[in-house]
């Protein structure tokens, strides 16, 4: 036997990527994985991989995989219509494919309704973007493309912090900054699971420094489990905790002592005189934002350089002064009363007691009270530390959140009320405290720093997509119609997956009122995805799904949506195919890295199986529609990260030709070294195969956005959300005027301060639409996630199974022991659980770390066509949760809980 | 002498499966066999509830109860401490299974895949496939310690040389190396660390510490 190698790629299967590892292999064949120990310096958790990237060498030699191209032989789509596989060659697949394609291109690409004609999902956040090659080039120069059917999106995802997080402070994602922080406060942020390796790694160094971390949860996750204290909280609950904490902060602390009083006046609108309407008080002519100066008692512009005290509480009265309402309105006011927003926050905030709070959330309010005295105590107000040579307040305060806090109904609340409390003292962008670490909504999307330009009223600018009458989208685009219902997602190419993508399915069965109801797709492409499982209201989606006439899935084993595909496309997998991307920087979930560059996913060893590069596959395609020329061009221009011609450098395709992966990429590969170094190192795919990753030093100073904001002389919009109630009016106006009055309940949370308004009630009552009674949902049933499985298809890799059932909840629904025992369970019986749409069986788990009001099914599992995870016999909840646009927020998306009952199977 | 141990760290763990799954591919074990697992184990009663993640395998004990029981000597404990098997000389009757009292022994009763007689390619090249009807467990990655002691490098620290567990470990929770060297790592962690041993009321002395 031959002396081992060891080949460098990545894995980012779950979004906390890449990480780098090697592949171990013998004879050619790959027999292990391991970290990438070249990398121990550079990547921030010492070039580790977490427990998925071990499945990896299964996941490629998997026998039930899809083993060559197949077709639909039963013409028949449905949940009982076997599809009858039929084996065909890659020749004759593509060809199908493309023949449909090049139908649409000679009917139009869009539909008479307006939409495309060519529907595209992908799954797992950004992963595929990470495998799938060239895939994006051909559907760039395609046209028109609809990305907005969700998989999931918008319900499991972060959704409102996602919106939020990037208006408030470029934040797509929010993280603790970990090797400073001294206290983190986490309402389900479920870090171990959904952190990644670089999360794993740097909070076992904080927590063995000494950071405490407190987990507010209805149950004990693997994150509560490293936690210092854990807090059972009724789900749904989370603002109000969060209220009850800004009421302490406010009401019961003297908040002049302990909040960062130079932050609030001059970083965030809090000093913005409010007028009578609810909008700024405005100088008259040249229409800045007031505030009133206590020193020259006076108000003055909010970026006079006479500006001495900014008040942050009073009532001031302003000889003249305009407000600027919702389609430009102007309303002149003379001798009218002003207050700052910070004054109007100290009322908003004072019915939010934690007595209050702890009723709501079943919680003791002394722990409410007590929480919030340590996080001021810990943002240390004053302290200072150097970051690459600057000096910037240290304030090692964090709140997280999870997933099921930052969606649905009641996360605007819990969003505003997380970045209010950080900003109070001062902890947003800055040492220790909550950090962005990634945009998609915003451009550049590589550079968040970048991304900060001086707008209007002293803060960053926006560019929300338009609600005035003249540039609203009145007739959408695309099927979830983002730009029209969601001015926060804005419009880039992630803003389709981001819009309300869980409507689509919802408004094809029961359109909505004076609205273009949305046609099912000519051709809709799926990759890396399995909405029949990870989609809430899984028999619509069934329904939907047999009316689509023609489906081509990328095809890693069948599954439940392919299983209504009409031709599978077996693409190579993580270790069978080739792919140069970016690493380093700021990305999420944690990945705060020294070092910025690119790493190699490259194959291992030859292909077991009839499979295909998806960079061949998407050039075959391009070439068989006709759309080569364009798509090499695309490529020249640097659709891949790097321009393949510079003055520097050419290494562009010949527009006219059909290139093979490894000639696309091996001149990606050099552009990449020559522009990362600068015109010194030209390396091409070959050096690559052999060391893995190019990388260049990036300051850590970079982690923060505070310098810019310092720079630039902006301030955070909180905590008066001026402009979102002022867009909520202008959407209001423009769908009444358009007769759609469905949106009304959603365009309610538009408000400047969100009230609570009882969120949880949303979800108990929803039995009743259903023309069941309430009381008889006396659970909730929640989800958390797997690291063991998510994504990347690995609930069909067996050896992941194999581990992960040592983790609690892999093999059983989760219910509170005592609360078991006296309905007569016993650990491993049989349960039904019925929400009012659906019922779903499985065995329980009794434990102790749950509320007794709550169930959890871990993960999204369920299957009943996927090989292996159909063994698996562990129910998913996405069945039971109804798609309505009574559960459907503001923002467009909805939470991963439903009401439910539950009874021993006999 | 030298000792080889290993300290787990608690407070890092936090029950991911990494190690596990990573001793599972590089020596190839079969589905349901674990020479190391971490359990979830929780303790207290709602709401006052803890949830601990325990790291398990074999203990590499100085004083093996394995060893007296087994009839055919192919438990052996070397001078280094490691304990192993020579399953050039193990029946598998299953003695040791029953005297140990870590459960870290595992007994291949059958060559079966994950895909059950369908056998991959990688999973042919198994290390265990002519080990059927043996009993096995960790063996602190022996061939690794030792061909990389025949390297100069430094168990514990080259990873090269440091069983595959510890370096596969995303929290930093596996720190291994030498016992009797005070100036390691190991011996610094479990000398400055609360730190303890399970069931030394056994009289097992075992190499492996856990601290918090």
């Amino acid at each position: 036997m031959n002396q081992p190698t060891k080949l460098p790629t990545y894995c980012y299967q779950c979004v906390c990527g890449p990480d780098l590892l090697k592949v171990v292999v013998k004879d050619g064949v790959p027999v292990a994985v391991e970290p990438n120990f070249d990398a121990v310096d550079k990547h921030p958790a010492a070039g580790r991989v977490c427990v998925k990237a071990y499945g990896l060498i299964q996941k490629m030699y998997n026998p039930r995989r899809v083993k060559q191209p197949m077709v639909r032989g039963n013409r028949r789509k449905g949940l009982d219509q076997d599809p009858e596989w039929v084996p065909v060659s890659w020749d004759e697949a593509l060809d199908i494919v493309a023949g449909k394609l090049l139908d649409i291109r000679r009917r139009g690409l869009v539909d008479d309704v307006g939409y495309p004609r060519l529907a595209v999902t992908l799954g797992g956040a950004g992963t595929p973007q990470a495998y799938f090659g060239t895939l994006n080039v051909f559907l760039a120069v395609w046209g028109p493309v609809d990305y907005s059917l969700g998989s999931g999106q918008g319900v499991k995802c972060y959704h409102t912090e996602h919106l939020f997080g990037e208006y408030w402070h470029r934040a797509f994602i929010i993280a603790h900054d970990a090797p400073y922080t001294r206290l983190v406060i986490s309402f389900g942020h479920n870090d171990n699971a959904a952190g990644g390796v670089t999360g794993a790694w740097r909070n076992a160094e904080a927590r063995v420094r000494g950071m405490k971390w407190i987990q507010i949860e209805p149950h004990l996750s693997v994150t509560g489990a490293t936690a210092d204290e854990w807090i059972p909280i009724r789900p749904k609950t989370d603002a109000a905790f969060l209220y009850g904490m800004l009421h302490s902060v406010l009401h019961e602390m003297s908040w002049r002592e302990v909040c960062d009083l130079g932050f609030l006046k001059w970083r965030t609108n809090s000093p913005y005189l409010i007028g009578p309407n609810g909008y700024y008080l405005r100088d008259p002519v040249t229409k800045k934002p007031l505030i009133w100066d206590s020193i020259a008692g006076e108000a003055k512009a909010y970026d006079d350089k006479s500006l001495r005290n900014p008040a942050l509480e009073g009532e001031y009265v302003i000889k003249h002064a305009v407000e600027i309402g919702p389609d430009n309105e102007v309303t002149e006011h003379r001798g009218v009363v002003g207050r700052p927003s910070f004054s109007l926050l100290l009322e908003h905030v004072k019915p939010y007691t934690p007595e209050w709070a702890g009723g709501v959330c079943d919680v003791n309010p002394k722990t409410i009270r007590r929480l919030a005295r340590e996080f001021v105590s810990n943002a240390m107000v004053g302290a200072e530390v150097t970051v690459d040579g600057v000096k910037m307040p240290l304030r090692p305060v964090a709140i997280l959140m999870g997933k099921t806090v930052t969606n649905g109904w009641g996360a605007y609340q819990a969003v505003w009320a997380r970045a209010v409390l950080q900003s109070l003292v001062g902890a947003v962008e800055v040492p220790g405290s909550i950090l962005g670490v990634t945009i998609r909504l915003n451009r550049p999307m590589l550079d968040r720093l970048e991304s900060v330009k001086v707008g209007e009223d002293g803060f960053m600018a926006q560019s929300l997509n338009p609600t005035d009458s003249e540039r609203w989208e009145a007739r959408p685009r695309v099927r979830n119609a983002y730009k029209t219902l969601s001015p926060l997602v804005l419009d880039s190419s992630w803003s389709q997956a981001l819009g309300p993508a869980h409507l689509p399915w919802l408004f094809m069965k029961h359109p909505p009122e004076n609205w273009p109801a949305p046609t099912p797709p000519d051709v809709w492409m799926i990759y890396r995805t399995n909405p029949m499982i990870s989609h809430w209201d899984t028999n619509l989606l069934a329904e939907c799904l047999k009316d689509f006439p023609f489906i081509a899935a990328f095809a890693y084993t069948h599954d439940e949506t392919n299983w209504f595909a009409d031709v599978l496309l077996p693409d190579n997998t993580d270790l069978e195919g080739i792919q140069l991307y970016r690493v380093g920087g700021t990305s999420y979930q944690e990945q705060f890295w020294e070092y910025v560059g690119v790493a190699i996913r490259q194959p291992v060893a030859e292909p077991p199986f009839n499979t295909m590069d998806l960079t061949d596959i998407a050039t075959e395609l391009a070439d068989r529609t006709g759309l080569l020329r364009e798509y090499n061009t695309a490529i020249n221009r640097g659709i891949l990260g790097f321009k393949l011609k510079t003055p520097t450098y050419d290494y562009s395709l010949d527009p006219e030709r059909k290139y093979k992966a490894e000639e696309i990429w091996d001149r990606v590969c050099r552009a990449a070294t020559m522009t990362l170094s600068n015109g010194r190192c030209e390396y091409g795919l070959e050096w690559f195969k052999r060391h893995g990753f190019f990388l260049i030093p990036y300051k850590r100073i970079n982690w923060y956005l505070h310098p810019v904001m310092v720079a630039k002389k902006l301030r955070y919009e909180l905590p008066y959300q001026e402009r979102i109630k002022k867009v909520g009016v202008e959407l209001r106006r423009r769908l009444h005027e358009h007769n759609i009055t469905w949106w009304d309940r959603q365009l309610e949370e538009y408000q400047a301060m969100p009230e609570w308004d009882d969120p949880p009630k949303i979800f108990e009552e929803l039995p009743r639409r259903f023309g069941k009674d309430p009381k008889e949902y006396r659970f909730w049933l929640v989800t958390s996630r797997s690291m063991q499985y998510s994504w990347g298809a690995n609930v069909a890799v067996p050896v992941l199974a194999d581990v992960a059932k040592h983790v609690m909840g892999h093999r059983a629904v989760m219910m509170n022991e005592e609360v078991g025992r006296r309905m007569g369970l016993k650990e491993g019986d049989e349960i039904w659980i019925e929400s009012p749409i659906g019922r779903v069986k499985g065995r329980v788990l009794l434990r102790q770390g749950i509320r007794p009001d709550t169930l959890v099914a871990l993960q999204q599992f369920g299957h009943w066509v996927t090989p292996v995870a159909k063994d698996i016999n562990t129910p998913n909840m996405n069945k039971l949760v109804p798609l309505t646009l009574e559960s459907t927020d503001g923002t467009g998306s909805g939470a991963d809980v439903v009401k439910v009952k539950v009874e021993k199977v006999r | 002498m030298t000792r080889w141990g290993m300290a787990i760290d608690l407070r890092r763990c936090i029950g991911c499966q990494t190690c596990t799954i990573a001793c599972k591919l590089d020596n190839g074990t079969p589905p349901n066999i674990y020479w190391r697992l971490v359990k979830d184990i929780e303790i207290g009663r709602y709401p006052n509830v803890k949830r601990i993640f325990l790291p398990l395998q074999c203990m590499h004990c100085a004083e093996p109860p394995c060893l007296a029981v087994c009839p055919t000597t192919a438990t052996q404990k070397r001078e280094d401490g490691i304990v192993y098997i020579d399953y050039s000389r193990c029946i598998g009757c299953g003695y040791c299974i029953l005297a140990c009292p870590y459960d870290a022994r595992w007994l291949v009763k059958e060559r079966r895949g994950f895909f059950n007689s369908e056998l991959t390619k990688p999973e042919q090249l198994s290390p265990l496939n002519d080990k059927i009807g043996v009993c096995t467990k960790c063996d602190f990655c022996m061939d690794r310690i030792d061909e990389g002691l025949a390297r100069g490098l430094n168990p514990g620290v080259d990873p090269e040389a440091t069983p595959v567990c510890v370096g596969s470990c995303i929290a930093k929770a596996l720190v291994f190396g030498d016992l009797d060297d005070p100036d390691s790592e190991v011996s610094r962690i479990v000398r400055e660390r609360p730190a303890f041993r399970l069931l030394t009321e056994m009289g097992t002395e075992p190499s492996i510490y856990y601290v918090w």
